[in-house]
């Protein structure tokens, strides 16, 4: 059973470097990486910029912050953007002047925070109650969605193409006739994805979390990527079977990655709709897989109940789905 | 012509391509129906104070500069402003005035107004001496939803590239490029019928979208449909770059993949993060989406001023990215005459 196992693992394996699946991760995985190096991790958003037009020197002792303009025509040009506050003290009292960035509450704190600047006052510093800083927060963040998507669209897309291209050859019909177990013939595949996923988590997650804080939290991001690489190679596995060709696969995976990955995301990042979409079910291992992120193990044991039933039951669908299409190839 | 309707009968036996050019169509109807969602509160700023905690001057003022949430006990408000999710100020009582608590991985905007606003509660009085003047725009309540109608319009133009792409895939996975080599139709002939095919779907699958999603008044009805037609041509041009490029699906999939982040990515963070005017903001430009992104949500907040300059920059990308495409085209024509 062992030699047909790795006979099997050794042509799954080809299988996947002729369909440049390697290069696929790979091409990811630096993507991915210099969009979050180069891009993501320095994304930040200043506050707004405030600007003094004071012709007669009234106020000497204002804060650093202001930035001061010669002329009234100077400071409508700069905040004529509805981000910057202009504040002109050529009058008797002060004249802050603004475009409304179309809500009523920013507006408001824009102004109070422009009046604040007035004065050279230091400010009382907050009392800082996490461990992470913005950089880090945000490579977490990126790198779990970046995961989360490559595993769940991606992962289930390259489990297919193999199995497309062993249906284009033929490889089925012939399995149909050879003394190999239908289970070690799905197995060599999942464990081959499986591999490849974990290799794939473990170098996004130290490339872009650092090798430190990456390995802290790397046994429950590799868990987690476990669960959610079976899950999705399974059902790309059943849905591979039951398709006539990769191009309406490929356009299943739209499907996929628009109406089930975009709400996940959207409701995981801003906490709107809470409600339903706790009645998604990758909502919760996308959940699971950015608690991982922060090092935070998902101590649900009806989680990892309800994930290893679904294994089990997809693995049963899919055993059945591929003897069907054995005895349908004939 | 008889191409043309070839490539249409092409279409009409793959009915998930044209599912394809519906998904954007069913997206928007899904942002639509959010309209219960309350978005603009996302972009105010977030206060967590404790129950019975502040007195109820300081909730009231702090009502009128952003949304407030109210925890039982201390544990339960520091959990929630530490909360990677949010961007949320944790606000507490303080010796004659307030003290508040940051998570620390904010946002410098945040941090900020965590660190001034005692300051501000305190000279809240002050602020009354001086006038204020907002020049008011379109008011727009749902910036997230502008967003979200934004992204998915682009995503319905953006189908006319990923048509296109996996058409040509297709017929060099199934040999068909190599028939078309002996029909008797020119090179220009087929490049013309694929973009116009794309550029049809394109256009007609973000009308749809529009049609559901948004409503534009009558004097921005031109500038819209200018944005529409040259992106979706921009986009089949692109889906035809795609397929050209990729030898198989796996690698054409790769290529739809990083084309697609790079038309959405960029425009949006930039959109979020960097304030309009700034040189980054007229970075984006270089791509031709962002000009889009830029047009459709200048449309969406009733502001008309810079339209033109997009659909300029527009313009400008379907003619560089036609010239591009006939240039690579004479290239390999030229090489494949040398062998």
């Amino acid at each position: 059973m062992w030699r047909e196992f790795f006979a099997l693992l050794k042509k799954d394996f080809k299988l996947m470097l002729s369909g440049r699946f390697f290069l696929l991760m790979t091409g990811s995985l630096i993507l991915y990486s210099c969009y979050i190096n180069f891009i993501y991790a320095g994304l930040d958003q200043n506050i707004y910029p405030v600007y003094l037009y004071d012709p007669l020197c009234v106020h000497n002792e204002t804060s650093s912050e202001l930035i001061k303009v010669e002329s009234s025509e100077e400071l409508q040009a700069q905040t004529g953007d509805g981000y910057a506050v202009g504040i002109d003290v050529s009058g008797k009292t002060p004249d802050i002047s603004m475009i409304s960035s179309g809500i009523s509450s920013i507006d408001q704190y824009r102004a109070a925070y422009a009046m604040s600047l007035l004065s050279s006052k230091n400010h009382t510093a907050a009392e800082i109650i996490g461990t992470d800083n913005r950089e880090m927060k945000s490579r977490r963040e990126i790198t779990c969605e970046l995961l989360f998507f490559e595993l769940a669209a991606v992962g289930f897309l390259g489990i297919a193409s193999v199995l497309f291209k062993e249906k284009q050859m033929g490889i089925i019909r012939v399995h149909g006739v050879l003394p190999v177990g239908k289970t070690v013939f799905i197995l060599s595949k999942l464990l081959l994805f499986l591999i490849c996923d974990l290799v794939f988590s473990l170098l996004l997650t130290v490339i872009n979390l650092g090798v430190s804080e990456g390995f802290a939290v790397l046994p429950y991001i590799l868990l987690q990527t476990g669960i959610l690489s079976l899950i999705m190679a399974l059902t790309g596995f059943s849905c591979a079977i039951l398709l006539r060709d990769f191009k309406q696969f490929s356009l299943l995976y739209l499907v996929l990655a628009i109406f089930i990955t975009t709400p996940v995301f959207l409701a995981g990042q801003t906490g709107t709709a809470r409600g339903w979409i706790n009645y998604h079910p990758m909502y919760h291992l996308f959940m699971a897989m950015k608690n991982a992120y922060r090092g935070i193990p998902s101590e649900n044991g009806i989680y990892y109940a309800i994930c290893g039933l679904t294994i089990v039951l997809l693995s049963g669908l899919v055993r059945r789905t591929l003897i069907r299409e054995m005895a349908k190839e004939g | 012509m008889k191409g043309f309707i070839y490539q249409l009968k092409n279409i009409r036996r793959d009915k998930l391509c044209i599912v394809s050019f519906l998904l954007p169509v069913l997206a928007g109807f899904a942002v639509s129906l959010l309209s219960g969602v309350n978005f603009s509160s996302l972009s105010e700023t977030i206060f967590y104070v404790m129950e019975d905690d502040l007195p109820d001057e300081c909730t009231e003022w702090l009502q009128t500069i952003g949304t407030v949430t109210a925890f039982p006990d201390i544990a339960s408000l520091k959990d929630a402003v530490n909360n990677p999710a949010t961007q949320a100020i944790g606000v507490l009582k303080d010796e004659g005035g307030i003290r508040t608590l940051l998570s620390g991985d904010e946002l410098q905007i945040y941090t900020v107004t965590g660190n001034t606003l005692p300051q501000l509660y305190a000279e809240r009085n002050n602020f009354a001496a001086a006038q204020v003047s907002i020049t008011p725009v379109a008011e727009n309540r749902d910036a997230l939803k502008s967003l979200l109608i934004a992204i998915t319009m682009i995503t319905a133009m953006f189908m006319g590239c990923t048509f296109n792409a996996m058409s040509i895939i297709g017929e060099k996975e199934d040999g068909i490029s190599f028939i078309n080599e002996i029909l008797p139709m020119t090179k220009a002939e087929y490049i013309a019928q694929k973009i116009t095919l794309g550029f049809i779907g394109g256009v007609i699958s973000t009308l749809l979208t529009a049609a559901i999603c948004i409503r534009v008044s009558v004097n921005q009805i031109l500038p819209f449909l200018l944005l529409i037609v040259l992106s979706a041509f921009v986009a089949a041009l692109a889906g035809l770059f795609t397929g050209k490029l990729s030898g198989g699906l796996m690698t054409g999939i790769v290529c739809i993949k990083a084309v697609m982040i790079l038309f959405l990515a960029p425009p949006v963070l930039l959109y979020l993060t960097v304030p309009p005017g700034s040189f980054m903001h007229s970075l984006s430009c270089l791509l031709p989406s962002g000009a889009t992104f830029y047009g459709l949500m200048d449309l969406l907040n009733g502001q008309t001023q810079g339209i033109e300059t997009n659909i300029i920059v527009l313009s400008a990308h379907c003619i560089l990215w036609l010239l591009l495409f006939f240039a690579a085209e004479r290239s390999k024509a030229g090489a494949g005459s040398a062998k």
